[in-house]
């Protein structure tokens, strides 16, 4: 399993640094985007049924 | 017919008030609690076995994971007696119970996860995704690897009800079966006598097996996260 000893042999630049499915803290940072992003989505669907009074008028 | 196949998984009563938690408790005065230096036979049987269980089961874990010791063996122990005592005939077995057992794996799968959460928080995070994922495919493995996850309890604790249920029905429909061709068929019947007694030997090993592969998946979830 990777662990902080097996980062330093990738090095990755830009935005690969922090979002890569090889060191911890990129796997990390996939992991917390695509929940975050899944989030935002289902408050955004269940924010827009909630108010089908306000879009009639 | 039918009704006798199910009326053994009811929760057990003795004159209207429920008798499950003296049955749930009873396998625990199987075990006397050792008392001298040097004990007799049955105990020194005892202490061998949970020592050959405990060393074999805890040798993958780091100073953290030991802390589950007490709490792995208490496990096999109870899931392990409960299981053996139900094959005794018109007995209850708890472990039947999908109630019981979700009560066993939840919070025994949350406490290993919330272990892994408050200490190793991004290794933990991490963990959801493979190492060496390619970039397209991200997005689906977080959650697919989520929802196995979440998946984990419930397989746990259906994997154990289903087994064990199935070996008691097995056991009561081959029963019935023999008793039914003994009129009929004296050679059939024995044949299926025969069977009878094949599928009790595989019960006793389920029986062990199910406590074992239980106890076995709690410490890998353990060590996963220790």
């Amino acid at each position: 399993m990777a662990g902080p000893e097996t980062d330093a042999q990738f090095h990755f630049t830009g935005i690969r640094k922090y979002f890569n499915s090889y060191t911890l803290t990129g796997r990390m940072n996939c992991v917390l985007a695509t929940r975050g992003g899944i989030a935002l989505l289902l408050y955004f669907k269940l924010g827009s049924k909630k108010t089908p009074a306000v879009k009639a008028t | 017919m039918n009704e006798n196949l199910f009326a053994s998984f009811a929760a057990p009563s003795m004159m209207g008030l429920p008798i499950v938690v003296l049955i749930v408790m009873f396998p625990s005065i199987l075990f006397p609690t050792p008392n001298r230096l040097i004990n007799n036979r049955l105990i020194s049987i005892q202490q061998w076995l949970i020592q050959l269980t405990s060393k074999q089961m805890l040798a993958i874990h780091n100073q953290k994971g030991r802390t589950w010791a007490l709490m792995l063996m208490s496990l096999i122990l109870f899931i392990g007696s409960t299981n053996l005592l139900g094959l005794l005939p018109h007995s209850f077995t708890p472990t039947t119970q999908l109630s019981m057992n979700l009560g066993m794996a939840i919070p025994l799968w949350a406490g290993t996860v919330i272990t892994g959460f408050r200490y190793k928080t991004k290794a933990s995070l991490a963990h959801f995704l493979p190492q060496g994922t390619p970039l397209p495919l991200i997005p689906m493995l977080v959650v697919i690897e989520t929802i196995s996850l979440f998946i984990q309890p419930m397989a746990l604790a259906v994997r154990l009800t289903a087994n064990i249920t199935a070996g008691h029905l097995l056991i009561h429909l081959i029963g019935g079966a023999t008793l039914a061709l003994i009129n009929i068929s004296a050679t059939t019947a024995f044949i299926t006598f025969i069977i009878l007694i094949l599928l009790t030997i595989l019960e006793f090993a389920v029986a062990l097996i199910q406590a074992y592969v239980f106890t076995l998946l709690v410490s890998l979830y353990l060590h996963d996260n220790t």
